[in-house]
């Protein structure tokens, strides 16, 4: 405790670098633009100039390779549930989803009735988020993205999980 | 100002058409000698093609619908022509809506409804399917022709065992995703189509949505399809 106690001026930060690596992820994490219905409409609003998403960090990928978070945005059908499970399969760790929307979250409109859509999309990916509406307003997915940044900062990555 | 000044080409036509141009090229203004030019010019062509349509007039009518009067409708006309022309085709008579067809001729019908002066149906404008039930799938045909501004609307029933329709995607290029939309949901087969795969559904769909005993398959691919959320009702 001697060697480092009161060793550092203010002007040096002490911190762990569990925390400093998921502070990191937390205030960079990149989506992956995924709009498969209306919702995507709302996603392009929250990431234009008047929500402006990259205020927190984020900016949209078109590719899986580079990006961190999937947001879901619309229905998914049974055809686009297999290409969904792909494109998540092809994103690096650690990557999280965002199921936008009624229809990503639990099928929506559609959920008694329609043959051909996916009743949530987390039948097929795990989710982090849910952000309901249909469709939510940009401040919303905002307020989810918000809450999935406090997740990731949470997270202790270099720690060992307990069984 | 305007009125005056149609009078005075009316008039300077009328003149032209007997010979006399020299009214028409003493004017001083050059809008309105051109105008006059132009009316005379329309006037002298409409004068040609009247002498020309009047006798092909004659002959076409001797061909077909000769002794209907002219106040039958468009769809009772086509009924009496496709009958002269397709007998035994018709399905029934009745043509207040729709004409009713069977399936066996159409091709050589839609081809026919296309190439006919009097009606060239140049536009498929739509085309579905419906189960009517009895066991009965039907296909719908919209026809619009361009030349004409005249509609029609076209049925064609067939068995749910054997739906078998000729396809006229050859004849209108936009039957292609037409008739592939009724085939992914109806299930109707377009014998002659070029490229018949489901259009909407992925291609190993089973079953056919839009039929009324449809049942919805289990799994597709290992996924649950008829999913009720828990604690939902």
């Amino acid at each position: 405790m001697g060697l480092l106690e009161n060793r550092f001026n203010d002007n040096v930060i002490v911190e762990k670098l569990d925390k400093l690596l998921s502070w990191g992820r937390s205030t960079s994490p990149w989506f992956f633009q995924f709009g498969t219905a209306c919702c995507a409409i709302e996603m392009m609003a929250a990431a234009a100039s008047r929500h402006d998403l990259m205020r927190i960090g984020m900016i949209p990928r078109s590719s899986p390779r580079q990006a961190d978070v999937m947001i879901v945005a619309g229905t998914v059908t049974m055809k686009m549930a297999l290409r969904v499970k792909k494109l998540y399969e092809q994103m690096a760790d650690p990557k999280y989803v965002v199921a936008m929307g009624s229809c990503a979250t639990s099928g929506g409109p559609y959920w008694q009735h329609g043959y051909h859509v996916l009743k949530g999309v987390d039948i097929v990916i795990p989710v982090d988020v849910y952000v309901p509406g249909c469709p939510p307003r940009p401040e919303a997915l905002i307020e989810g993205l918000l809450k999935l940044q406090e997740q990731i900062l949470d997270e202790r990555p270099l720690t060992r999980k307990m069984a | 100002m305007s009125t005056d000044q149609d009078k005075l080409i009316t008039e300077l036509v009328e003149k032209g058409l007997t010979g006399d141009m020299e009214p028409i090229n003493s004017i001083e203004d050059r809008v309105l000698r051109s105008k006059a030019k132009a009316a005379l010019a329309k006037a002298k062509r409409a004068a040609k093609s009247q002498e020309t349509a009047e006798p092909k007039k004659k002959k076409s009518e001797e061909k077909s619908s000769d002794d209907l009067p002219s106040s039958v409708n468009l769809n009772e006309k086509i009924v009496y022509m496709i009958n002269e022309k397709f007998p035994g085709s018709l399905a029934n008579e009745n043509t207040e809506t729709h004409i009713q067809l069977k399936s066996d001729q159409w091709f050589e019908i839609a081809t026919w409804l296309k190439s006919e002066p009097s009606l060239s149906f140049d536009s498929l404008q739509c085309q579905t399917g419906i189960d009517v039930g009895d066991n009965t799938l039907e296909a719908r045909y919209n026809f619009h022709s361009m030349k004409h501004n005249h509609y029609t609307e076209i049925r064609i029933a067939v068995p749910r065992k054997e739906a078998t329709i000729p396809s006229v995607e050859q004849i209108w290029r936009i039957a292609d995703w037409f008739e592939r939309e009724t085939y992914d949901m109806l299930g109707i087969e377009f014998s002659g189509h070029r490229d018949l795969r489901r259009i909407l559904l992925p291609d190993d769909w089973e079953g056919w949505p839009l039929r009324k005993d449809y049942l919805v398959q289990e799994t597709y691919h290992g996924i649950v399809v008829p999913k009720m959320k828990e604690g939902w009702e």
